[in-house]
């Protein structure tokens, strides 16, 4: 690879000085002159009909200026995609524990509060779905009303058809077959959800929000408000997190706020309390994955069967996309002779899944990475031998029959984790007999993730370059930053192509008004699709500096060099970036540049399950080592080993960031993350029973890039953010396992399980029930 | 009621009602939105403050109790001059910065933790941290600075004791 001046280099995060001063302006720090506050009344009910809904006695509450219910929008405020089954606000129906049913907007929060209070409302209560495998009964309670692309509490079904697995596997010498459970996972961002919506005086509207894709947003509101959309303008507040957690619901939060505002012709912030955001918002879908996996005697591994359940909760949210990226890779980064993967997921009154870190991947892989690791015991193989065996090399075809051309290094991650982290040595000291309380083991697991969307949908950015007055360069991309860098990485990009000091560049806030609509950021795919709009647009910009340089001096624009931000010409003439960018606009040419990227189209068939579900993959290996205490079954991490095989890493702090945070978020699925309803009643309401790691639960983690120049990729770049959690959770398992001889094929493995291999620690409904009914406002 | 206290540095009069907690204070009355709120409940630490130069959540924090007491925030950590503290450079050199809402609480953290013990182990630091939750790091990078940080303030220490003993032998 070759040395860059910016890209690779360690580097400052665009907006750190913001941060470490305190001044970063999240949605809750918007304090604006008549501003006013709002709150939202939500079910505290799992699934009921609203029989009597009158919003009107808020509106005697002191302080209550307006109050609205689903009939204040356009189509009783139904939204989503790709299946349209959500609302703003609840019509007719509730599905889950903390749907939004009316919201009030006050002049201080203590009135907003009384004034969802005032409201009257009567429910009748219906039959509750909650555990998934009764969804599709013939007698269960039907959940959705809107025409979903399942019948009855079917959400979606997938497919994957690569040749015949069963006359494989009954040939086969061991053949495995296990059922693994994965409970919800919050997303857990600090900053909860919210939006501050402004009225405009043309009857417009401009909300900051801390969503995702402020594009989808403005789309929302549009449609929803029934505003022209050169009316609504959607700026992206600092966010305080996201994980895939700020769409759907910042959609709806921001569709709230929206309509109090119009109504009120007041500022409207609304913020979520931190319980209000784990009863409300989406998160990872709960799954059962049934795995069938055959090998031969000498461990070359020949076909899988896999079939998952789904869990997708009140509204189909991105259940129907998580649940196909999960069948694409649930037979994990092996070479088979034969696939299939069956995906069903159901409606019940489980809260609502959606989008996370991974999205249904860390599932799909938890999954084959423990049943591959315990065929490998089976074979009495060791487990990192077994999967170099098996991984998938440059040339191979993959698990759903395509081949994957691009170079891959998985086998490379592994042999470097093993290597990291004193594998051999520590394996066979575990495997002797240990005795007493503590009990140590090293356990491994490794991945590949599809880059970008895939066959989720169209793939593409836009970013724009433009040349101030003042030298400055304007920088704006349709993709967002929530934290994962993705600023920082476009503005060294754009230093990088165009030859220039980054000091020039200034980068904007999203706004669906100064930037170009580029799809949602999302599936980390701001690094691959807006990191090579970026060096398109700087590319074009370049191409006007040449022109106008070679007017100067009198050559062609190919005979002219470049020594940062000069430009010399054939005899050794020079001029400064300054002015040549002068002579340009002299020459009346446009210094405003938009670059383009689109990914490679290919084809997936939903139909037949068939096809080629991505362009090109990542790839890593993880090593956990642990410690469990057999008394208390609290298991102890010791070390966390990874190494990624995503191109050219172009912000190094950024991407080590994002792989120390996808192992903590990984800890925290494997080992405490326990998201569960009872009878549709959330067990967990605040993070004093929602463990996330804390610093003291998190170990020393050796993080390892092995980089190569990915021919797609701006400067060779891959993408990182989602796939850093994938092998986290099945490595620990697979490491409990040698340290206590048991595997209990669920996640998380809190101290219950290991004790009792029970994992319904908490089940008291009648404590469940008082504290879901006291909802607070 | 009226209370009487020492806001980064500054000696402040306020009139707050008796439930109002520092967080509130800080944020809606003083309009210092450094300090955040996560939970409200006293379990994710993002709104930690110094209290008397100690760690405390400022949701936890009656506004009765303040009198008298001197308390720091994020917007008072910058030095004199304007310029960053070496604990914030270092959280930049080190990308300990993602979304960034736990940072004024983790950067007022390591303060805390540095004041009582200059010379922390890792695992001292991560002790000294895990009071405040951080959902997108996974610690090692802030950990890594408020390392870094404390080397540097020891090497000073001994560049300018070196320094005294030079002029006390002159």
């Amino acid at each position: 690879m070759t040395e860059l001046k910016y890209v690779g280099k360690r580097s400052r995060p665009e907006d750190g000085l913001e941060k470490v001063t305190g001044k970063a302006r999240y949605v809750g720090d918007y304090f604006l002159p008549e501003m006013v506050y709002a709150k939202v009344l939500r079910s505290p009910l799992p699934h009921a009909r609203i029989v009597k809904l009158d919003a009107s006695p808020a509106l005697q509450v002191p302080g209550v200026l307006a109050v609205i219910t689903a009939e204040d929008f356009i189509n009783h405020s139904n939204f989503g995609w790709p299946v349209k089954d959500a609302y703003a606000l609840a019509w007719k129906k509730v599905r889950y524990i903390g749907d939004p049913v009316a919201a009030v907007a006050a002049v201080s929060e203590e009135s907003a509060r009384a004034g969802i209070q005032a409201i009257l409302i009567k429910y009748e209560a219906l039959p509750v779905v909650s555990d998934i495998h009764h969804a599709l009964d013939p007698d269960a309670p039907i959940i959705p009303d809107t025409d979903a692309p399942g019948t009855g509490n079917l959400t979606n079904s997938h497919l994957v058809r690569f040749g015949h697995p069963d006359p494989i596997l009954e040939n086969c010498d061991v053949v495995l077959e296990g059922t693994y459970f994965f409970k919800h996972q919050e997303h857990a961002y600090l900053e909860t959800e919210g939006a501050l919506a402004i009225p405009e005086p043309d009857g417009g509207l401009t909300v900051y929000a801390n969503d995702q894709s402020p594009f989808i947003n403005r789309d929302n509101l549009v449609t929803l408000l029934g505003l022209p959309v050169e009316k609504v303008r959607v700026i992206q507040a600092y966010v305080g997190g996201s994980f895939g957690g700020k769409d759907d619901i910042g959609y709806q939060s921001s569709a709230q706020a929206g309509a109090l505002a119009l109504k009120t012709q007041r500022p409207v912030r609304l913020v979520l309390t931190r319980t209000e955001s784990f009863l409300a918002s989406y998160r990872r879908e709960a799954m059962e994955i049934k795995i069938k996996l055959g090998a031969s005697k000498d461990g070359e591994l020949k076909a899988a069967k896999v079939n998952l359940l789904v869990d997708s909760g009140g509204y189909a949210s991105m259940t129907p996309l998580c649940s196909w990226r999960a069948s694409v890779h649930a037979a994990g980064a092996y070479r088979y002779q034969a696939v299939h993967v069956d995906a069903k997921s159901v409606y019940t009154n489980n809260g609502y899944s959606g989008a996370m870190r991974g999205f249904g991947n860390p599932e799909a892989l938890g999954a084959i990475e423990q049943a591959v690791d315990e065929l490998a015991y089976q074979l009495e193989r060791d487990p990192i031998d077994f999967r170099l065996q098996n991984c998938l090399t440059t040339g191979d075809v993959a698990m759903t029959g395509n081949t994957v051309n691009q170079t891959v290094n998985l086998a490379e991650c592994l042999r470097m984790v093993q290597k990291r982290s004193d594998w051999d040595r520590k394996r066979n000291l575990y495997a002797s007999n240990q005795a007493g309380t503590l009990r140590r083991g090293i356990g491994v697991a490794c991945y590949f993730h599809g880059s970008s969307l895939g066959g989720e949908g169209a793939d593409y950015a836009t970013t724009t370059l433009k040349v101030e007055e003042d030298g400055l360069i304007t920088l704006t991309s349709g993709l967002t930053d929530y934290g994962q860098g993705s600023r920082t990485v476009f503005m060294l990009i754009a230093a990088e192509e165009l030859g220039i000091d980054i000091a020039r560049i200034r980068i904007m806030r999203p706004d669906t008004q100064t930037g170009i609509e580029s799809g949602p950021t999302v599936a980390s795919r701001a690094t691959m699709v807006g990191g090579n709009a970026t060096r398109v647009a700087a590319q074009r910009l370049n191409q006007v500096l040449y022109w106008a340089a070679a007017k100067a001096f009198h050559c062609q624009p190919n005979q002219i060099n470049r020594q940062g931000e000069i430009f010399y010409s054939p005899n050794e003439e020079s001029l400064k970036f300054d002015e040549v960018t002068s002579l340009a606009r002299r020459m009346g040419l446009s210094l405003y540049v938009q670059g383009k990227w689109q990914m490679p189209v290919f084809t997936w068939n939903f139909d037949t399950g068939t096809g080629v579900p991505y362009h090109c993959y990542t790839f890593g290996a993880q090593v956990a080592e642990v410690e469990v205490n057999l008394e208390s079954g609290k298991t102890r991490m010791l070390g966390v080993w990874a190494a990624h095989d995503g191109g050219r890493i172009i912000f190094p702090q950024g991407a080590s960031g994002q792989m120390y945070g996808g192992v903590a978020m990984g800890i925290g699925y494997a080992l405490t993350e326990h998201f569960s309803y009872y009878q549709g009643y959330p067990q967990s309401l605040n993070f004093h029973d929602y463990h996330i790691p804390r610093a003291n639960d998190v170990p020393p983690i050796d993080c390892n890039f092995i980089q190569c120049d990915h021919v797609d990729g701006p400067f060779g770049a891959l993408n990182l953010a989602e796939p850093m959690m994938i092998s986290t959770a099945p490595a620990i398992a697979n490491a409990i396992f040698q340290a206590t001889g048991k595997r209990w094929r669920t996640f998380p493995l809190t101290p219950q399980v290991i004790l009792k291999g029970s994992d319904n620690p908490d089940l008291d409904t009648s404590n469940a029930c008082k504290r879901g009914l006291g909802i607070p406002a | 009621m009226k209370i009487e206290f020492t806001l980064n540095g500054k000696l402040t009069k306020v009139e707050a009602p008796d439930s109002m907690n520092l967080l509130n204070l800080l944020r809606e009355q003083l309009g210092l939105t450094g300090t955040k709120c996560g939970c409200d409940t006293g379990d994710c630490g993002v709104c930690a403050i110094l209290l008397d130069k100690s760690l405390v959540y400022s949701c936890l924090v009656p506004v009765s109790h303040l009198e008298g007491h001197q308390v720091i925030t994020i917007e008072g950590m910058q030095n004199l001059d304007g310029s960053l503290s070496d604990l914030q450079e270092s959280f930049l050199r080190n990308g300990a910065v993602q979304c960034g809402y736990c940072i004024p609480s983790m950067i007022l953290a390591g303060e805390a933790l540095l004041l009582q013990n200059p010379n922390p182990s890792h695992d001292e630091i991560r002790e000294g941290i895990s009071n405040v939750l951080c959902r997108c790091t996974g610690y090692q990078q802030i950990i890594d600075a408020i390392e870094e940080t404390a080397l540097i303030r020891k090497n000073k220490l001994k560049n300018q004791s070196e320094k005294d003993m030079e002029i006390a032998n002159d």
